[in-house]
């Protein structure tokens, strides 16, 4: 595929050999005495540091080092401490990897806040306090984010009791709907409830909107009404069978098979797993249709909510998915819960008769240029959507590096990160293929991207149907040898990630030696965007809010998780 | 002769007395057949069109084409609990449905529809009636303030204020390009402005184009139409309800019989609007073949369709947009469109 | 303007076509694919009560009680609460449960889909079709066993 030449290393990148992989060694030596300890994980190395210290590290390492990303901040309570780590990465090349470990003793779990480093350490470390118990100084909002306010107890914490009552009334919580809701002094202003029933938020998010006639002064979004504990589901499943069912629920929209490969992946790399190549190709091909689906379906309910609710776009989006879920409910057997994937491969080859099969392909990908001319015409082309999408909901890349923002709302503001290429998996980098970035960093730049995306996948599907057909009959090997019960060696840490439909969806794994994973942490790419929402809303009108909401494409249930 | 003095004219009754009960039979007459109109477009013929825009079938269980649905729409709607929320200002709460309804009802009592079976169908033809059509269409954005502000919403507020704004706006352009077709037939009465349109404007071998304002100056045409869009609410123009950002606006905290009062009076509102547009730029119920009446008929829902075809394909747009598209562009074309019909008419004359 | 009038002029164009893509269900029926999982099916006479299914079950719907001679007694499925993963057929050495391609069935109370061995032994082959074919074509499944009528209403 079009794979960019590595950027060759400069000057300013420390710790980075001639080779463009990392020198930790010369990392270590960039922090001094701030590392206390190293440590090996699948993925990449482990700096540990003390807690009161996290916000030099992170500052050094963003500045001097060039690890501008901070992917995720997974946290952990050990038999005898608690541990916050911190997933760097670079958005210029996200295989140079480092996390720092931030371990805090058990009586008193109070770390250093990275949110002053990084804003999108600032919903990463709530969730933390939230389901763990950690404590953030200096932390600039530290209150539940998925839970409710009055919940008692850190429900991912070990010595948590599932059989307390978890919600006491607000008369008996410690203070009442304090810092609840932010009355603003003003009388020039007015506090909306934006949701959670509204029609236009996509799910349950509810937006805490402090007005200023039309214009939106101040915006809180307030989530976790569609929090399942998808993470500690999975911890209690099984690595072979039980988990895989489950990533197709946290992005529902038919991304599914996505959320499917961030698991596999996590997993494969965990447990020294191969993937033979024909299985491979069968991954990229159905994930692309994934993909499409995901993005037509974010497209469509964008256009629902500029145009209107009575708008031709979002049929004819339901209409061009109907096709997709089709030739997935074929190959999977189910329409949008898929459950393909299997550890080591996919749990079927392609349907009989295969010519049958794609030829239903084939044509898709033979109308799909005319479908797309269509949104285009319906879209892009019109200069009343124009007029109301062009230079609204501006992301400027720095913030949405700050907030870790990924995906197409990270191409949209110009920065060209993508997981397929910049970490390749699958059969991506044998194919042909290009990212697509847009630097208008609005609303329209998104949704342009969005469509453009689409053209892509369908030509990585063409490219996958032209291998798949040409494959030798005995080489279709659709699954490696896996036994029936995994389990990967103890205290084994991987942090890995897939480009999912709306980002990098990446996956924490700790193993502890049995058969099932001691801590998973899910990086939704949805929880990082939404966080950009004030950036790109304040000061607007309360349409380009709307339009800024639907650009980011979230999906509650990714979310909340 | 009027359908009030032809009724009078069989009424056995005399006098003042047989006059006013003429009236009342007219006007029942004319509001059921405009609420018949509107009971076709909600319920049914809305959905069937939205559907063969957006490739579906739509209602089709109930009845041949699905047509009885409206019975069903008509019974479950009514049959809803009224649900008065807390806190709404009682009076003006009750008033605003009852004010969006008869306010659009009450203007088709000056529009000529054309004759049918030898009746012409029209109320009263008063020599001011444009005017009169114009500042009963307008009541109705009284009727939305009150709903907007009795509520006791936030989003029903943020719609009444966006009514005001967008009303202000384009009333005015609305008016003024009425003014212009005003200038051309030189009078305010809506049988002459037809009258004025049945000449013939060119003969196209053999086919004789008549005089409709709509051919003679399309360029206030378009504008006309593009100004009721906004007067009637529709996309583009939608903003006073708007689903997606505003919940229903005014509308949000209606139900049972009151929302469809509200719901009535928006669609009598868009049949209104095409009575307009029928009566000053397509030579109101003139045309071929047909009864006049019919063909006023088939004018008015042709209105409507497009107001239901911009509503698949065109955006809405924002309320500063609005606004500004309003004042700076529909008024300044509105007033230079004044100038120029009072050029051509010097011209002519 | 022209971008509004492209736009308008594409709705217009679909308008007119006439076609359609929703169906009048239920007079016709939607194409359900082969693999399709739908409600289960269990053969009493195949199942050697090794508890698999139960087992790898990821939320716990399958509930198997056997006698201290591990004799099967009740085999239940809550329909309603299974995710239609297929990990139980998966597993299934025998093939004794088997997703079939049924996609209706409604209840009154949610504890009507709460099947036993009975009710699952009813549910009809959808259509004839092997659901075993096309997953996994070395494996055969027992249509026209267990024949069964289920009263959906």
């Amino acid at each position: 595929m079009s794979l960019e030449e590595p950027r060759p290393p400069t000057e300013s990148d420390v710790g980075v050999t001639a080779e463009g992989d990392l020198d930790y060694d010369e990392l270590a030596d960039l922090l001094g005495d701030h590392v206390v300890d190293r440590e090996q994980h699948v993925n990449a190395e482990g700096f540990v540091i003390r807690p009161d210290e996290v916000e030099a590290v992170l500052s050094t390492l963003r500045d001097e080092a060039g690890f501008d990303h901070c992917s995720c901040v997974t946290a952990q309570e050990y038999q005898d401490r608690y541990e916050s780590i911190y997933h760097l990465k670079k958005y210029d090349d996200p295989t140079q990897e480092l996390s720092v470990v931030v371990p805090t003793p058990r009586d008193n779990p109070v770390s250093q806040s990275g949110a002053g480093v990084f804003d999108t350490a600032e919903w990463h470390e709530r969730e933390a306090y939230d389901l763990v118990g950690v404590e953030y100084e200096d932390h600039p909002d530290l209150r539940r984010i998925l839970l409710p306010e009055t919940w008692q107890g850190h429900p991912l914490s070990l010595d948590y009791n599932q059989d307390q009552p978890q919600i006491v009334p607000l008369r008996e919580h410690a203070n009442p709907m304090e810092k609840r809701t932010k009355v603003p002094d003003d009388p020039d202003t007015m506090f909306v409830n934006i949701g959670p029933h509204h029609p236009a938020t996509h799910g349950v998010l509810h937006v805490k909107t402090t007005l200023d006639g039309e214009q939106i002064a101040d915006i809180d979004p307030d989530i976790g009404y569609l929090h399942r504990c998808e993470e500690q589901m999975c911890q209690q499943g099984t690595y072979r069978h039980q988990i895989m069912p489950y990533p197709d629920r946290w992005d529902y929209i038919s991304a599914g098979l996505l959320n499917e490969w961030a698991y596999a992946r996590a997993a494969e790399d965990l447990a020294d797993i191969d993937v033979p190549e024909y299985a491979q190709v069968i991954r990229t091909m159905s994930a692309e249709f994934s993909r499409i689906a995901a993005h037509l379906l974010a497209v469509a309910t964008f256009a629902l909510d500029i145009y209107g609710d009575f708008t031709a776009i979002f049929m004819y989006g339901i209409r061009d998915r109907e096709v997709i879920q089709n030739i997935l409910e074929d190959l999977t057997g189910q329409r949008l819960m898929f459950n393909y994937f299997r550890l080591g491969g996919v749990a079927w080859d392609l349907p009989e008769p295969r010519e049958e099969f794609f030829e239903q392909i084939r044509d898709f990908l033979d109308e799909w240029p005319e479908r797309l001319e269509e949104y285009h015409n319906l879209l892009t082309s019109n200069e009343l959507f124009q007029l109301r999408v062009v230079d609204t909901g501006v992301l400027p890349p720095e913030e949405a590096k700050s907030y870790g923002a990924t995906g197409p709302v990270a191409r949209g503001s110009g920065i060209d990160y993508d997981l397929r290429r910049d970490d390749p998996y699958g059969y991506y980098d044998e194919l042909e293929w290009d990212v697509i970035t847009d630097d208008g960093c609005d609303n329209f730049s998104r949704a342009v991207v969005r469509l453009k995306e689409m053209e892509q996948s369908a030509r990585i599907i063409e490219q996958c149907v032209d291998l798949l057909e040409d494959w030798p009959e005995d080489e279709r090997e659709i699954q490696s040898n896996v036994p029936r019960t995994l389990r990967p060696d103890p205290d084994k840490e991987i942090y890995r990630a897939v480009e999912g439909a709306k980002g990098e969806l990446g996956i924490y794994i700790r193993s502890d030696g049995t058969d099932k994973p001691a801590r998973f942490k899910i990086r939704s790419p949805c929880f990082c965007n939404l966080q950009t929402l004030p950036v790109m809303a304040e000061g607007e009108y309360v349409p380009d809010m709307i339009a800024a909401l639907g650009s980011l494409d979230i999906v509650l249930g990714e979310v909340d998780r | 002769m009027t359908l009030p003095e032809a009724i009078a004219g069989v009424l056995p009754i005399g006098g003042v007395a047989g006059e006013i009960v003429a009236a009342v039979i007219g006007a029942a007459i004319i509001g059921t057949i405009m609420l018949t109109n509107t009971a076709v477009a909600g319920p049914w013929a809305k959905r069937k069109i939205t559907a063969a825009f957006t490739d579906r079938i739509a209602v089709n269980r109930v009845g041949p084409f699905g047509l009885l649905i409206i019975v069903a729409d008509a019974v479950r709607l009514l049959s809803k609990e009224l649900i008065v929320p807390e806190g709404v200002d009682r009076p003006a709460w009750d008033l605003a449905p009852m004010v969006l309804a008869s306010s659009a009802l009450l203007g088709f009592a000056v529009i000529p529809m054309g004759s049918i079976f030898g009746v012409n169908m029209q109320l009263a033809d008063p020599e001011t009636g444009l005017a009169f059509v114009f500042a009963i269409a307008s009541v109705a954005s009284l009727g939305l303030v009150m709903a907007g502000y009795a509520s006791n919403n936030k989003y029903s507020f943020l719609g009444g204020l966006r009514a005001v704004a967008q009303n202000l706006a384009y009333e005015i352009p609305l008016v003024l390009t009425g003014l212009s077709v005003v200038i051309f037939a030189g009078t305010l009465q809506t049988s002459e402005i037809v009258a004025a349109q049945s000449e013939t404007l060119v003969s196209l071998g053999g086919l004789a184009i008549p005089s409709w304002f709509a051919f003679v100056n399309p360029f206030a045409f378009v504008l006309f139409v593009l100004a009721n869009l906004a007067e009637v609410g529709r996309n583009p123009f939608d903003i006073p309800e708007a689903p997606t950002e505003i919940v229903a606006g005014y509308q949000t905290e209606y139900s049972s019989v009151y929302f469809v009062l509200i719901y009535l009076g928006e669609f009598v509102h868009i049949f209104l609007g095409g009575a307009i547009i029928a009566t000053i730029f397509l030579g109101g119920p003139a045309g071929p073949v047909l009864p006049g009446f019919i063909w006023f008929l088939i004018k008015i829902w042709a209105v409507f369709l497009f107001t239901q075809w911009a509503r698949s394909a065109v955006p809405r747009v924002r309320i500063d947009q609005l606004i500004e598209i309003g004042w700076k562009g529909m008024l300044v074309l509105a007033f230079a469109n004044l100038v120029l019909t009072a050029v051509i008419v010097g011209v002519i004359a | 303007m022209l971008g509004v009038l492209k736009s308008m002029a594409t709705t217009m164009k679909h308008a007119l076509d006439g076609n359609t893509f929703t169906v009048e269900y239920p007079e016709e029926e939607p194409e359900v694919s082969p693999r399709f999982r739908g409600v289960h099916k269990f053969s009493q006479e195949r199942c050697i009560w090794c508890r698999q299914c139960e087992k790898v079950c990821p939320n716990d719907t399958i509930q198997i009680v056997t006698d201290d001679q591990r004799n099967g007694e009740q085999y239940n499925l809550h329909i309603g609460q299974c995710i239609y993963c297929r990990l139980c057929e998966e597993v299934c050495p025998v093939d004794a449960i088997i997703l079939t391609q049924n996609f209706e069935f409604v209840a009154d109370t949610k504890d009507e889909f709460a099947y036993n061995m009975e009710e699952l032994k009813n549910v009809p082959w959808y259509k004839d079709i092997d659901p075993l074919e096309s997953r996994e074509p070395d494996r055969g499944a027992w249509i026209g066993e267990g024949e069964g009528e289920v009263d959906y209403q």
